[in-house]
């Protein structure tokens, strides 16, 4: 059988073998492990949310039509048919375009960005990142920065008040927590020397992880993390105590859900640029995993290791919106611009300092 | 060939969304148009091998640039940009003349050669090469460059901020 494919595969040209293996990799990576983890983050929300504050959750769904309960871990699959069988309600005074256009453009970013992510060493002889661009960290970052096009045009498709309130005060908070998280990073790259995401892990797996080198990067990249992907403590653009539900007021029925899905996407995809950056990727400093795979197994445990700390970091996420409550508008903003913007700068100076006191010395 | 295709879906798109962004009478509708040029020309740059600029147009031009103007829209009046009055544009004979003068004057000194310029072979790292010309070959230019933004920025502020108030504790009549 692994003869027979082998053959197969050596007798398509270079091109054939790309685009075949991309177009693998693009739909088991996300129908098979991002769609599957988003839904069930949406399940660990909601039960690690009951567990902080002393309720159950759901914990009855189990396979269809047969009477077993597995810990309620069938709930995607109720909220799935729930969400497509509700009325999709379009109220009379939208703009129709936009607001057909505003869910998509919310889900599709988040999904763009896992494409550079290096999410495994090798599966054979294919490398495990769909596209391995030069400019890695750029493209995340440019892809990121789309996000908030969702929410604005959801905010203006509405064309009512709170939903246009929630629209403008997210672009405000993104623009400005783009910026300390652009400049958080810089630190790193000085340190790697390379954009490439595939190199950060390299230079990752030679030493320390990065979050011990730089664990202030990291601070300021975690906090612009929450702002990007509207989480609580900084989900201004949704504050349900005072805009009603912000952007999403007026989406029902499968459109309100991408918007939902598009969350958890983008917490997906930043938890997975966090792991890239700052906790080695792939890599695992025991039993050989800090070098690239030489079997099938050690190349599936490499996988297995970077959505386990994607996982991880998820979680994180889950659990500080359950322990803080919502910033004030103002905070947020005095936070963004007068504490992380300085910080990150300061932290660009001192490396640079550091690293060229290192070339002088040597 | 299938090069020849994506280069003219994408001018196409491109040349549209351009055309769109100054015809629109919804501000708002004008900046999507807006966007719409930026991505495309973002996608010309990735055809041309220069992957750090096509990058750079995304993070900067349809990332924040866009959002920015959506944003100063949004906080005026005319929150939902339906605002119907515009300004007389009587300089379309100009805009025209230079349209078709900027082209002929590029393509002018290959012409008077006598053979079209063969584009260098594009380089493996751009990123790499293009901060080591502006360290090291562009400084000045660079500095004025930031210099003059600054300069803008404070402008901006002084004119936003408006004439000097009354101090504080006066304003309130008694």
């Amino acid at each position: 059988m692994i003869d027979w494919i082998n053959n197969a595969i050596a007798g398509l040209s270079a091109q054939e073998q790309f685009a075949l293996f991309g177009l693998l990799k693009i739909l088991v990576a996300v129908f098979a492990i991002v769609l599957p983890l988003v839904a069930y983050s949406v399940v660990a929300e909601r039960r690690i949310s009951a567990w902080i504050q002393d309720r159950v959750g759901p914990n009855r769904v189990g396979i269809p039509f047969t009477n077993v309960r597995v810990w309620g871990l069938g709930q995607p699959l109720a909220d799935g048919v729930k969400v497509l069988l509700k009325e999709d309600f379009t109220p009379a005074h939208v703009r129709t375009a936009y607001f057909w256009l505003a869910p998509m453009v919310a889900m599709v970013p988040a999904l763009l960005t896992l494409a550079v992510i290096p999410f495994g060493s090798v599966l054979g002889a294919q490398p495990m990142v769909m596209a391995d661009l030069n400019v890695g960290i750029l493209y995340t970052f440019g892809i990121t920065s789309l996000s908030v096009y969702g929410i604005v045009l959801a905010g203006y498709a509405s064309n009512s008040k709170y939903p246009l309130l929630g629209g403008i005060r997210a672009s405000a908070q993104m623009i400005s927590y783009e910026i300390a998280m652009g400049l958080s990073v810089i630190p790193v790259f000085l340190l790697v020397g390379d954009l490439n995401l595939g190199q950060v892990i390299a230079y990752q797996a030679g030493g320390a992880w990065l979050v011990f080198k730089q664990p202030l990067a990291f601070a300021i990249f975690l906090i612009a993390a929450f702002a990007e992907t509207n989480r609580l403590p900084f989900d201004m653009a949704e504050s349900e105590s005072e805009l009603v539900g912000g952007y999403h007021t007026e989406y029902s029925s499968m459109k309100f859900a991408l918007f939902f899905l598009g969350e958890y996407a983008a917490m997906v995809a930043v938890s997975a640029m966090m792991v890239v950056l700052f906790f080695g990727g792939w890599t695992l400093p025991v039993a050989g995993l800090n070098q690239p795979a030489t079997s099938l197994g050690v190349g599936v445990l490499q996988i297995a290791v970077f959505l386990a700390k994607v996982i991880v970091l998820m979680a994180v996420f889950i659990w500080v919106r359950w322990m803080l409550p919502r910033f004030r508008y103002d905070q947020l903003m005095q936070l963004g611009w007068k504490r992380l913007v300085p910080l990150a700068l300061a932290n660009i100076v001192a490396t640079a300092a550091v690293l060229f006191w290192q070339s002088t010395k040597s | 060939m299938i090069e020849g295709v994506a280069f003219y879906i994408l001018s196409t798109v491109a040349v549209l969304g351009a055309l769109l962004a100054v015809s629109r009478r919804n501000l708002v509708h004008g900046v999507f148009a807006l966007l719409l040029f930026f991505a495309a020309l973002s996608g010309l740059f990735v055809m041309l091998m220069a992957d750090y600029v096509a990058a750079v147009q995304v993070l900067v031009y349809v990332g924040a640039v866009g959002i920015l103007q959506l944003f100063a829209i949004m906080l005026t009046e005319h929150v939902t940009g339906d605002d119907l009055r515009r300004l007389g544009a009587r300089g379309w004979f100009w805009g025209l003349m230079l349209a078709v003068a900027l082209p002929v004057v590029l393509l002018l000194p290959p012409l008077l050669n006598g053979e079209p310029p063969v584009p260098p072979a594009a380089p493996q790292s751009t990123a790499r090469q293009l901060g080591s010309q502006l360290m090291e070959h562009y400084v000045v230019p660079l500095e004025v460059l930031a210099l003059l933004l600054t300069g803008a920025l404070i402008g901006a502020v002084a004119v936003a901020h408006g004439p000097e108030k009354d101090p504080p504790g006066k304003d309130r009549p008694a």
